[in-house]
């Protein structure tokens, strides 16, 4: 089992992480994923307000990965310190994870386009399918 | 079989929180009693607690895996370390009950190993609301 890579932004002091979350069914993951990534920027001490803000990323996410991720249930991970949080997505095609950025659609893009400060896809470990990094602040770039 | 839930983090204390709240999730989604999801979060808790207490050597970072799963009105719970397995340990910093709670607030418990030498609690929990008839261990 591999723990995933560390962004530069993510300190390695006061860092916490969920290194795998993955529920069978999608209905599960709302949930699921919303509870873990709260409980994650709240240990962090994140500002109430990012943290809604991150539970809104993390609810549009939920509406469209599981339909987009295929047969196979995309896992998440999620790691935070006070300042940067990083929530990854693996297992997903390649045109699902563009799908899902697509801005032009009032659907996950349009909210991470919003509330993120940055969105990336690489090629996930296994070399299966794609990885999905979203980056969160817990400050509002001024 | 493929868990409905499958969480895996650091093992360490303050993570068991967040596993708690993981199961309120789960328990929201599969409108699981509020009573019976006490008793589930107490023993996972406990479970949990002995993987962050005892599974590995101080100041080594290992994981936990929490993985649960609902099947013909029960909900199963496997909490796994890859840490050194259930022994005897004269100098425990705990009371030494956290089985004997588990075992008393599951339907059944199962310690051992699995097939890839994680060390592993298996509680299962009736989701019927009639008091269980028996209440034992296994494994």
């Amino acid at each position: 089992m591999s723990v995933p890579a560390t962004s530069p932004a993510i300190g390695e002091r006061e860092r916490t992480v969920v290194t795998r979350l993955r529920v069978a069914d999608g209905a599960l993951l709302g949930p699921v994923l919303c509870r873990v990534v709260s409980m994650v920027l709240a240990r962090a001490d994140w500002p109430l307000d990012r943290l809604e803000e991150a539970l809104l990323v993390c609810d549009a996410l939920c509406a469209q990965a599981g339909e987009q991720a295929g047969t196979q249930q995309p896992t998440f991970s999620v790691q935070a310190d006070e300042s940067h949080a990083e929530l990854l997505v693996r297992g997903l095609q390649a045109q699902a994870a563009q799908r899902l950025l697509d801005h032009r659609l009032p659907l996950v893009g349009n909210v991470l386009e919003r509330l993120a400060e940055a969105v990336s896809i690489q090629a996930d470990e296994d070399g299966l399918g794609v990885c999905l990094t979203i980056a969160l602040s817990a400050h509002r770039a001024e | 079989m493929t868990p409905d839930m499958e969480l895996a983090l650091p093992a360490r204390a303050e993570n068991i929180a967040i596993v708690r709240h993981a199961l309120g999730g789960f328990a929201e989604a599969y409108a699981i009693p509020p009573a019976k999801l006490s008793d589930i979060r107490l023993a996972v808790t406990e479970a949990c607690a002995n993987v962050v207490v005892h599974a590995y050597p101080e100041g080594e970072e290992g994981e936990m895996e929490v993985l649960a799963t609902v099947q013909d009105g029960s909900i199963t719970v496997r909490v796994r370390d890859w840490g050194h397995g259930i022994r005897p340990r004269p100098d425990s910093p705990g009371l030494g009950l956290g089985l004997s709670l588990i075992a008393a607030l599951a339907e059944t418990v199962q310690l051992g190993h699995d097939n890839q030498e994680h060390t592993e609690v298996t509680m299962t929990f009736s989701l019927s609301e009639e008091p269980p008839s028996t209440n034992g261990t296994g494994g």
